[in-house]
């Protein structure tokens, strides 16, 4: 077992060590520590990134920070207009979104149909009826709009479209989704909710990633819809709110809670609101990024051993008089250690300055653009510095080995070179 | 009768290579009193190098007895051998032993700072071996930037900072000009003339006529055992 001494002496061996080596290798070592640590912490970052982005596409355009909608039991949030000027009054509440939600078919290309058997240009879609400056105020829903342009107030029998409804945009054909055809911003589609059909004309084409829930909805403007829905007591599906910054989501789902909303409605933050699937995608992401990491993880702790092995197998013989004036093998160990410490110190602390420093802010600015989300990085500090200190564990284990291995020989064939 | 320190009976060194074995020492009988000056001698291959090995603890004899201070070494745990090489011996070899990329002055330091010395005392005591060996202007050079014979001193200094019981030295001027030679020499002297035990292996007949005592050394076996004429007394044959 090694003493305190045993460590005063390492410690004094390594820093002069440390101190007089090569500036080159060190700064190779500590770049491969840097990369290694990069490794551990961006891949996985990315990878759960990903699904963030698409959780976070969520919060922007659907849920907001608290989500009130429809119970199980029910159509619609009974009390809607009661609910909704009471949230209002509430400080916590930057803005909200009332939607009426429906199930729908949309239809294009029917006028152009020459065979009464052919197979009509239809699909289903989810319809959604709101206030569109109160959404678009909300969800910053007019910056989606590729083609076309928003809805106006008193705009009727306009309607905006998701691109994953449209074939020339569409991700990928999915099961029960016939993308439309030649649907352009001007092109009149057919409209069913509820077993009422209206023409509707394309306003604007609402073009985002494809997971958008965006993508695969039509907007229209609320009173339109409740009408075609036959809803006459202005009772909505959902209300989205976001909060001020700072106001914990939690916190305001139970003062609503406690108010009494959840006798009418489901209460749920942004994170209860999401489909179940997205937090099951996140967990398998972060553990593939881990499985990735950990390679990154052996190869850092091989670089470390080849380094330490070949400095120490070069400074065989000085290891040799060392241990002959009455050094201890446990001082020599640990001055290898330090050594080892400290380059995986030196490459997680500027790995730290890059991730903290530009990476997770750039990239929170400049999401990468995926095709399923915009990606960020997400790097939790607690999870950070738990890689670090497997990084530094793993480092220092790959220090120590070699650096046994040689003051582990005999000393008098260390001092004289002999095998 | 000064006593003595080291004590060797009937020391046995056997390198085995393959199946080829060869004895090196073979038998030695050699008793080293306290603040004697000992040169052992011989041509090369004699085994002068290897009975200073088995005798300052660097190395495990085949067989027969070490005694130091009256204890035997046999059997002693490599803590404890560490702690002789530590508190008891002080080393000087040939090509000097130097940490590289330690300064002179740290170089010195590092023993005394396994023998649990603070830094600052240690850092003096350092100080004033290398200026005891003449290079007290030269604490912070790199040993790349001293000669071989100031290297040398810094090992001499590294050797007696701790104030060692025996000082062991292998060829300690092969490396050296005369002139550097004749500087470590003179140190030797100093320091033997404060009583210092001192066990010398060199080829050089110049040199090794300074100590007490010169053992000569052949195929494993001394051949000679002389009492010299020296600063401390008569020249005597035993």
């Amino acid at each position: 077992m090694p003493s305190l001494l045993d460590v005063r002496v390492g410690w004094y061996l390594a820093r002069r060590q440390l101190k007089r080596a090569s500036l080159w290798t060190t700064g190779l070592i500590v770049f491969v520590m840097t990369l290694t640590f990069l490794d551990l912490v961006v891949v996985t970052g990315l990878l759960v990134g990903i699904v963030a982005g698409i959780t976070n596409l969520y919060r922007v355009q659907v849920t907001g920070d608290v989500l009130v909608s429809t119970p199980d039991t029910k159509n619609y949030i009974d009390h809607s207009q009661e609910i909704i000027s009471f949230i209002k009054t509430l400080p916590q509440v930057q803005d909200l979104s009332a939607r009426y939600v429906t199930g729908g078919t949309i239809e294009a290309n029917y006028l152009t149909a020459v065979d009464p058997n052919e197979k009509p240009d239809e699909t289903g879609a989810s319809i959604v009826g709101v206030d569109p400056a109160a959404e678009n105020t909300f969800s910053g829903l007019a910056s989606d709009i590729g083609e076309g342009s928003y809805l106006a107030p008193g705009d009727y029998d306009e309607v905006l479209i998701g691109s994953e409804l449209i074939d020339r945009y569409s991700f990928g054909k999915l099961p029960g989704l016939t993308p439309l055809t030649n649907v352009y911003p001007g092109t009149k589609i057919l409209l069913t909710v509820n077993g009422q059909t209206r023409e509707v004309t394309v306003k604007g084409i609402i073009v985002t990633t494809a997971n958008s829930p965006l993508s695969e909805e039509v907007f229209m403007p609320a009173a339109e819809l409740s009408e075609l829905m036959g809803r006459t007591d202005y009772n909505v599906n959902e209300v989205a709110i976001r909060l001020k910054p700072g106001e914990d989501a939690a916190a305001f789902r139970d003062l609503l809670v406690r108010s009494g909303v959840s006798q009418y409605a489901t209460v749920q933050t942004f994170e209860e609101g999401i489909p179940n699937g997205v937090a099951e995608i996140t967990s398998t992401f972060a553990e593939i990024g881990n499985a990735i990491s950990s390679v990154g993880l052996v190869v850092a702790s091989i670089t470390i051993f080849i380094v330490i092995f070949v400095n120490a197998v070069t400074r065989r013989k000085f290891i040799g008089i060392l241990k002959g004036i009455g050094i201890s093998a446990q001082a020599i160990e640990i001055s290898y250690m330090f050594q080892s410490f400290f380059y995986a110190a030196i490459g997680s602390g500027i790995g730290l300055l890059i991730i903290y420093g530009f990476l997770v802010p750039y990239f929170s600015a400049h999401p990468i653009v995926l095709p399923i989300s915009n990606a960020i990085i997400v790097a939790p500090v607690g999870e950070t510095f738990l890689r670090i200190a497997l990084l530094v564990v793993a480092t220092v284990i790959a220090g120590f080995i070699p650096a046994r291995m040689i003051v582990r020989k005999n000393t008098l064939d260390s001092i004289l070179g002999r095998e | 009768m000064s006593m003595t320190i080291i004590d060797v009976q009937n020391l046995v060194k056997t390198f085995r290579s393959g199946a080829i074995e060869t004895r090196v020492l073979k038998g030695i009988d050699l008793a080293v009193p306290k603040g004697e000056w000992l040169s052992i001698m011989g041509r090369s291959g004699a085994g002068k190098s290897t009975l200073m090995y088995q005798m300052s603890l660097l190395d495990d004899p085949t067989s027969g007895k070490i005694l130091i201070e009256g204890r035997e070494v046999h059997g002693m745990s490599e803590r404890e051998k560490m702690n002789f090489r530590l508190f008891k011996f002080g080393y000087v070899f040939q090509d000097y032993a130097l940490l590289p990329e330690l300064t002179a002055l740290e170089n010195v330091v590092v023993p005394l700072l396994m023998e649990n010395l603070a830094h600052a005392q240690a850092q003096a005591r350092a100080g004033d071996a290398l200026t005891k060996v003449g290079l007290g202007e030269r604490f912070h050079n790199l040993p790349s930037q001293l000669s071989g014979g100031e290297q040398q001193r810094v090992s001499i200094a590294r050797a007696i900072a701790e104030s060692p019981d025996i000082l062991f030295a292998d060829e300690p001027t092969a490396n050296l000009d005369r002139e550097s030679s004749l500087v470590v020499m003179d140190i030797f002297r100093d320091l033997h003339r404060e009583g210092q035990t001192i066990i010398m292996v060199t080829h050089e007949e110049e040199y090794g006529a300074l100590a007490d005592r010169r053992v000569r050394l052949d195929d494993g076996r001394i051949i000679s055992d002389e009492r010299l004429k020296n600063a401390h007394g008569n020249a005597a044959s035993i």
